[in-house]
Order: C-alpha cells, then sequence, then structure tokens
C-alpha cells in the first residue's frame, strides 16, 4: 500500500482508504444523523435569510396568548406573546451557532497552542502552562458567568467566551497527552533526524495527521455544550435575551404554564435541544470511531 | 421590579370586612384557638427586625412580632396600641404618649418577661438615627428634634416643625432596650436581627434549616391571645411550585397570588381570592437628558401610542386600573379629573412630526439625522414574564409609531447602577411602591436629579418644584389636595412617565381560615383576629 518513501512521514497516522468505508455501519448512522441536524441548521439560515418561514417569528398577536397546537394555522401553537412557536424554535438555533463557535474556536486555538507547547517542549513551559491549566480549571464556570453578565450585560458572545476559555484546560489537556505519547514514536524521531523543522512536525505529523480526530470531536462536543449552557443560564434569566428566541428562553418562559398542562411552549424547544445535543453527541461518536480506526481493520 | 422612594406611611384603600375592636387581655370574640396558618413566600428573609430589613417578606414577619406606639385599623383609623393614648400641645410640636404598662417582651429561653418601657421606645429612636445604623427608616424620621421620658411610662416627642399626619409616624416598631447586643448602633452582624424579640402577637419560635420561619402565638399579648397558634413563613424559589402547593393543600396562603394562576385558583371552591390594593404603579421612565426626549411632544407620543388597556387585559386578566398621574389611584392625593391619555396611534405621529420628526427610509422617525432609536434597560427579576410581557408590547406598539426601541435585560444591581448613578439610559421600565402615596417630592422635584437619587430622569419643571413645596409646607389637608391635585394634573401633563397602572393584588387563601383581613401594604396588621374553625385545625 505505502510507497516507501513516504514511510518516514506518513507510518502512524492515515492511510489512504476513504473516510466513508472506514465507518462502520452505526457510525454511518450516527453520522448521517448528526450531519442531519447540521443540515437543520443550514436549513434555518435559509429560511430566516429568505423569509419563508411560517409566520415572522417577532410577530406578537395578543389576541391570540398561549393558543394550542394546530390554532388558526399555528402548528405549535403560540408563546406567551402570541407568537408563532414553530417560526421561532426553527430560527432558535441561530442563536447557539455563531456564538458557540466563537466559544469552540477559542477553546480548540488556545487549548492546542498550550498542548503543544507544554506537551512538546515540556519543561518549564509544561510546569507553566499546567498551572494555567489548573488556575482556570478551579474557577467555578457559572460564577465567572453570573460575574460577567453583572458587570457587562447578559449577552450570549461574552458567556460563550467564559465557556470557550474554561474548556481551554480540556482541550490543552489532550492535547499535552497526546504529544507525549508521540513523541515516543519513531516516526517522530525519523522526522526529526531527517531535519524537519518545529513547524512542520507540529503542524503536520501531530496535529494534523494524528490530532484532528480528537479536535473534530471537542467541537461537536463543544457546540452540545453551548446550547446546554445556555439553557441553564436562560433558567436563570440570564441567557440570550427576549426578543431573540433561543430555546432556552423558550423552555423557560413556556416552563410558567407547564403545571397548569399547558405543555406545548416548554416541550417542543425542550425535544428540539434534546434531539440536536444528541444530534452533535452522535456526530461526534461517529467521526471519533471513523477516525481512529484508521483502516486497520 | 421592586423600589421604594417616599417617606410617611398611612395608606388608603382597604377591604373592610368585620372590623371588632381589640379587647383587652381575654379575647371578647368566641372564636377558637389553635391550627397553624403555613404560608408561602417569595424567598428568605433577609433579616427580622424592623430596622435592618427593607424588603416585603420581612416587612410581614416583623408586623407579626413587633407593635408602634400607635397602630391603624382597618378604616385607615389611628388606633392605640403600645400608647393607650396620646397629646398634642403646642400646635403640633410636642406629642406627648402614655404607654400601656401591660406590656411585656417576648422572653427569651430561660429568663422572664421583661416589662415595656419609656426606655424601649427611646431606646429604638436613637438606635434607628445612629449614623452607623444602616436602615431605611432614618429619612423618614428626620422631623423628629427629641425624645425625653417623663416617667417610665410617659415619652415626650418634640418635632422641629409642625407636620401634618405626625401621629401616623409613630407606628414605627419598637425594639427592647435588651434586644441587640450592641446597645448603640444596629446592623446585620447583631444576632439580634435574625432571633428578634418584640411586643407582638407571635414570637418567633425558630429558623429551620430550609429557613423556614416559625412563629408562636404569645399568651401574654397584650390585646389577647392570638387565635392560630402557629405562623409559618416558606420561602419558595419558584412560583409555580407555590401555586402547586396552595392547591395540593400543601400551604394556606399565598400572600401575592401571581396573575397568571388567579384564573386556576378563583375557580376552585377551596380556596378564597381576596384583593387588596398596594399603592404601586407601573411606568415607563425618560431620561431626559437626552435632547430628543426633553420635548414633551415626543414623551406624550409615546403615551398616545401604547394600548394600555389591552396590555392590562391580556397580561393581568385585566386585574388593575389605569392611572393618569404621579399618584397611586388608592391614595386621596389622586386627581380622578384627570384622564389617561387614550390609545391614538395617529395623534401619536401628529406629536412627532410637529416636534419634527419625519419618516426615513426605513420608516423611523428622524430629525436633523438623529433617529429615534432609544434603549429601554430593563432589570432581570426572578419572576420576569410579566416584565418581558409589557416591554416587548411596548416595543411593538411604538414601532408602528417609528420608533425603535432596544430592549436591554440588565442583572439587577447594574440596572440599578445604570438608573441611578450613570444615568445611562433612554427609557426605562419600573414601579414604584409607596407607603406614602401623598409624598412625590423625591420623584419630581428638581433638586432630587443626582447621583442615587429618585428623580433620575432629570424631570425638572419650576411649577411642579414650587407646588410640591407648597404642599409639603401646608398643615391644612384639604388645602393639600387641591394642591396634589394641580400637581397631579401638571404632571400628567408634563408626561415625566409614561404611567401605566396600578395592578390588584390578591391574596390566596384556603377557606378553612376565617375573618382574614389585609393590610394592604403590611398585610397581618389583623392577624391576631384571624381564626381556624375547631374542625378545620389539622
Amino acid at each position: 500500500m505505502r510507497r516507501f518513501s513516504q514511510y518516514a512521514f506518513e507510518i502512524g497516522d492515515v492511510s489512504h482508504v476513504s473516510f466513508w468505508k472506514k465507518a462502520g455501519p452505526m457510525d454511518r448512522v450516527y453520522i448521517g444523523y448528526g450531519l442531519l441536524v447540521v443540515l437543520l441548521v443550514i436549513i434555518s439560515y435559509v429560511l430566516g435569510a429568505t423569509g419563508t418561514l411560517p409566520y415572522d417569528p417577532q410577530e406578537i398577536d395578543l389576541e391570540l396568548i398561549m393558543a394550542p397546537p394546530n390554532t388558526s394555522g399555528h402548528l405549535l401553537g403560540t408563546d406567551f406573546m402570541g407568537r408563532d412557536m414553530l417560526s421561532r424554535l426553527i430560527i432558535s438555533i441561530q442563536a447557539y451557532f455563531l456564538p458557540g463557535m466563537l466559544a469552540i474556536g477559542i477553546a480548540i486555538v488556545f487549548g492546542t497552542c498550550f498542548g503543544v507547547l507544554a506537551g512538546y517542549w515540556g519543561g518549564a513551559l509544561d510546569i507553566a502552562t499546567t498551572y494555567i491549566s489548573n488556575l482556570l480549571n478551579s474557577f467555578p464556570r457559572l460564577v465567572l458567568i453570573l460575574l460577567m453578565v453583572a458587570a457587562f450585560k447578559p449577552d450570549i458572545y461574552y458567556i460563550m467566551i467564559i465557556v470557550g476559555v474554561t474548556n481551554i484546560p480540556v482541550v490543552a489537556s489532550l492535547i499535552h497527552s497526546k504529544i507525549q505519547f508521540l513523541k515516543q514514536k519513531n516516526f517522530i524521531e525519523a522526522a526529526t533526524s531527517l531535519g524537519l523543522n518545529n513547524v512542520a512536525i507540529i503542524f503536520k505529523h501531530i496535529l494534523w495527521h494524528n490530532c484532528r480526530s480528537v479536535l473534530i470531536i471537542q467541537a461537536t462536543l463543544g457546540m452540545a455544550e453551548a446550547i446546554l449552557m445556555e439553557t441553564s443560564l436562560s433558567y436563570l434569566g440570564f441567557g440570550v435575551q427576549e426578543p431573540t428566541p433561543s430555546w432556552g428562553n423558550m423552555v423557560q418562559a413556556g416552563s410558567n404554564y407547564f403545571m397548569q398542562g399547558k405543555f406545548w411552549p416548554s416541550t417542543a424547544p425542550a425535544l428540539a435541544i434534546l434531539f440536536t445535543i444528541m444530534g452533535f453527541h452522535l456526530l461526534g461518536d461517529g467521526l471519533n470511531n471513523m477516525l481512529e480506526r484508521k483502516g486497520d481493520r | 421590579m421592586k423600589s421604594l422612594p417616599s417617606v410617611v406611611m398611612i395608606v388608603l384603600i382597604m377591604f373592610c370586612l368585620a372590623v371588632i375592636p381589640a379587647g383587652a387581655e381575654q379575647r371578647e370574640d368566641q372564636f377558637p384557638d389553635g391550627g397553624a396558618l403555613n404560608y408561602g413566600e417569595y424567598g428568605r428573609p433577609a433579616t427580622l427586625d424592623p430596622i435592618t430589613s427593607n424588603d416585603m417578606i420581612s416587612l410581614r414577619i416583623t408586623e407579626l412580632i413587633f407593635n408602634g406606639l400607635v397602630g391603624i385599623d382597618e378604616k385607615q383609623e389611628i388606633i392605640p396600641e403600645l400608647a393607650e393614648r396620646w397629646e398634642m400641645e403646642e400646635d403640633g410640636k410636642k406629642y406627648i404618649f402614655f404607654l400601656r404598662q401591660d406590656v411585656t417582651w417576648h422572653p427569651r429561653e430561660g429568663e422572664d418577661a421583661m416589662p415595656f418601657t419609656a426606655d424601649d421606645v427611646i431606646f429604638t429612636y436613637n438606635i434607628m438615627m445612629h449614623p452607623q445604623t444602616i436602615t431605611p427608616l432614618k429619612v423618614r424620621y428626620e422631623f423628629i428634634e427629641s425624645v425625653t421620658k417623663t416617667d417610665d411610662y410617659t415619652v415626650t416627642f418634640i418635632l422641629k416643625r409642625p407636620i401634618l399626619n405626625a401621629l401616623a409616624k409613630f407606628s414605627f416598631k419598637v425594639i427592647p432596650q435588651h434586644g441587640p447586643q450592641n446597645t448603640e448602633f444596629l446592623n446585620r452582624e447583631d444576632p439580634f436581627v435574625q432571633s428578634p424579640i418584640g411586643t407582638g402577637p407571635y414570637l418567633l419560635k425558630n429558623i429551620t434549616a430550609d429557613r423556614e420561619v416559625i412563629l408562636v402565638a404569645n399568651d401574654n399579648y397584650f390585646k389577647g391571645r392570638p387565635h392560630i397558634e402557629k405562623y409559618i413563613a416558606r420561602p419558595f424559589a419558584d412560583q409555580n411550585i407555590m401555586g402547586q402547593a396552595l392547591m395540593f393543600n400543601a400551604i394556606d396562603m399565598i400572600v401575592l397570588v401571581n396573575h397568571r394562576d388567579i384564573p386556576q385558583i378563583q375557580g376552585d371552591k377551596r380556596f378564597v381570592m381576596q384583593p387588596y390594593n398596594a399603592l404601586s404603579y407601573s411606568f415607563f421612565g425618560f431620561n431626559q437628558r437626552n435632547p430628543l426626549l426633553a420635548d414633551k411632544r415626543v414623551r406624550k407620543a409615546f403615551s398616545y401610542a401604547i394600548n394600555r388597556q389591552e396590555m392590562l387585559d391580556s397580561f393581568f386578566n385585566s386585574q388593575g386600573t389605569i392611572i393618569s398621574g404621579p399618584f397611586a389611584p388608592g391614595s386621596w392625593a389622586y386627581n380622578l379629573d384627570v384622564q389617561p391619555l387614550p390609545y391614538d396611534p395617529e395623534k401619536a405621529e401628529e406629536l412627532l412630526t410637529e416636534a419634527g420628526f419625519a419618516r426615513n427610509g426605513d420608516g423611523i422617525m428622524e430629525k436633523g439625522g438623529r433617529k429615534l432609536s432609544l434603549t429601554l434597560k430593563v432589570p432581570i427579576a426572578k419572576e420576569s414574564e410579566a416584565v418581558k410581557r409589557v416591554v416587548l408590547a411596548f416595543k411593538n406598539y411604538l414601532q408602528k409609531i417609528g420608533v425603535e426601541i432596544e430592549p436591554e435585560f440588565q442583572e439587577w444591581m447594574s440596572w440599578k447602577e445604570d438608573i441611578f448613578l450613570h444615568h445611562d439610559f433612554d427609557l426605562m421600565y419600573a414601579s414604584w411602591v409607596f407607603d406614602d402615596s401623598a409624598d412625590i417630592s423625591s420623584l419630581f422635584h428638581s433638586a432630587e436629579i443626582g447621583a442615587w437619587k429618585n428623580n433620575f430622569g432629570a424631570f425638572s419643571n419650576p411649577d411642579v418644584d414650587g407646588l410640591i413645596v407648597e404642599a409639603k409646607l401646608t398643615l391644612d389637608h384639604e388645602k393639600r389636595r387641591t394642591i396634589n391635585r394641580k400637581l397631579h394634573e401638571t404632571i400628567a401633563d408634563e408626561n415625566p412617565y409614561t404611567f401605566l397602572w396600578t395592578l390588584t393584588n390578591y391574596a390566596g387563601y384556603n377557606k378553612k381560615l376565617r375573618k382574614v383581613a389585609i393590610h394592604p401594604y403590611k398585610f397581618f396588621s389583623f392577624a391576631d383576629e384571624w381564626y381556624i374553625p375547631k374542625s378545620e385545625q389539622r
């Protein structure tokens, strides 16, 4: 399969069998489901941008507050302001997507940097990054977020910065241990003795060929985590603020009526959260299995 | 949503049920003793003494534990309490109170009950006015020059100047000299604020680990032993759970029923819904430091643009009164001749056009390149649904007349700083709760503009200033009423706030409670007369 010239550089990383073939049957289901969720996100953006939603999600109808599902064209009923639930449900994912990306971006970029510094060079840098990681880990995340909200304002981007920053140690420690493991492999030794510079070794042979699966999985989990975090903050009133819809604030607003038997305004967004988070987790799981298997089945 | 200006006390409007004057030692009525009342509260009281506490939860509990020199009956008339009679001398500059001699303080464990004397009254006054005591009461009693005791059961108050309704102000709760550890001043570190003793109908038994406050009947209460054996205040973090707790008989009373739950409780024969009018109202406040909002026509346009009746009907089951001016409608100072501005979006647009605004390409009103695009700052409260509704509807109404409103929800403390300290806002939404509805000087007098002062919108009008001072100085009730009516009219015209409404509060309780009368502000003032029939005591 491999030509000799590539051997020194690529042993221990990937083969040339296509990804999809490496996936087991369940993985394909997982990934397929995950990609469906991603597709729905895209559809949400398309519908939102072209204005082809069933109703205007911001249109208030005080005559029709808390209408049950399927009332005069409102498929999922209306919320506490008489706004269409379905339309709000569809565009809600937008409240998470870009802020979630920000959190993921921060965690991955800085986490990787710290991980590489600590793992590849070690020594004093290792000690320093370990201390920084421990420091970050010892701050309770919710308290940090509430402080941020008190100091500035409840804005999803501020919240996601904190989520990203507090995730740095997680990514850093993953990369760190991965590198420590890889450093003992002879392909790195070979690359070094062949005179490759550190940048090439780190970016190509360590990060790209050996860490990308870890990073992709972290990214998908990060999105799921961002959604969960916003939901719990919404329950305290500090999540995405009205009139912007988010599943978190929809569940919160709907929960006031749950005990009175009006379950739809909280159940619909809650199910959306459930299936979306499941989607991102399965996507991560499927990708993990596929990428880690490296075709050596 | 909560806030507290204003100074004196007097509260009007009540739903008078049977009024039976309180007897001496033994209650003259034949109602049975015993039973327990569990009531749901919105949270845990911070302190339980009448001086340092500043929230409604504590206020309700202190009403059961303490007494004032004078009290107020269900008809809003002043009645003797710790003082059995009083005299006024020197044209209202001197008040002499003759105290009851049969009053004892709640005994502490292992101690005998101590008698209540004039020293306690003087002690309370001194501790209240001490600079290191943190209390909202201080400003209310600055009119007192000095307090002296003639003998153990006579105290004399000298006033700096005669004031109207001075007597009502002597309803402040008296605390015992042997109560606080620190006899100079009182702060929240003192053990007394968590385990107070008073003279009232109920004594504090204990506070459980869940912060339930348990009060038991005071056998030696000077008006006679109260009927109900135990009061238990149970804090609830979630209002929905509290509503359900009532439905499932886990609690017997909710002091303030959420408007959302009214239909459900009202439809249930096991419960009584009793309305009581709090002296409060909600409003949108304008920051007149913004030159666009300094124009009266713009402010008025906003008030014309919103449909208050529709909001009240949709959000609050029509349980409230739309108001036109700065006084709570239950107050004697309220001017019924001034009508609230009607819903008239066309008139609103007209006013904006008159003020020089025209719609730009996006349909937003513009004048000299400045768009009418404003931030509305709103605090995030625990129970925020009603607030969100009003704010979103407001935004919606104003959009129709070409005004863009950007609601900004803020954490409570930073909201307070932005409004009262930095004055960094265009519009704000809040409610005032009054205990003296007639005193609005701190809200609209131009001397009250500044950091942490209540005239946060920098409203300034010489006529209003003059009328406020005039109303304060006069000693004639009728004249004061006339001035206040004029004041109401002027402020309604100036429109420093978009006045919204006063909501009717409801207490919801189990039918087993009888003879329930509620004080609109202090709530439990008449609780010593409530009872539970023998057959329904659990």
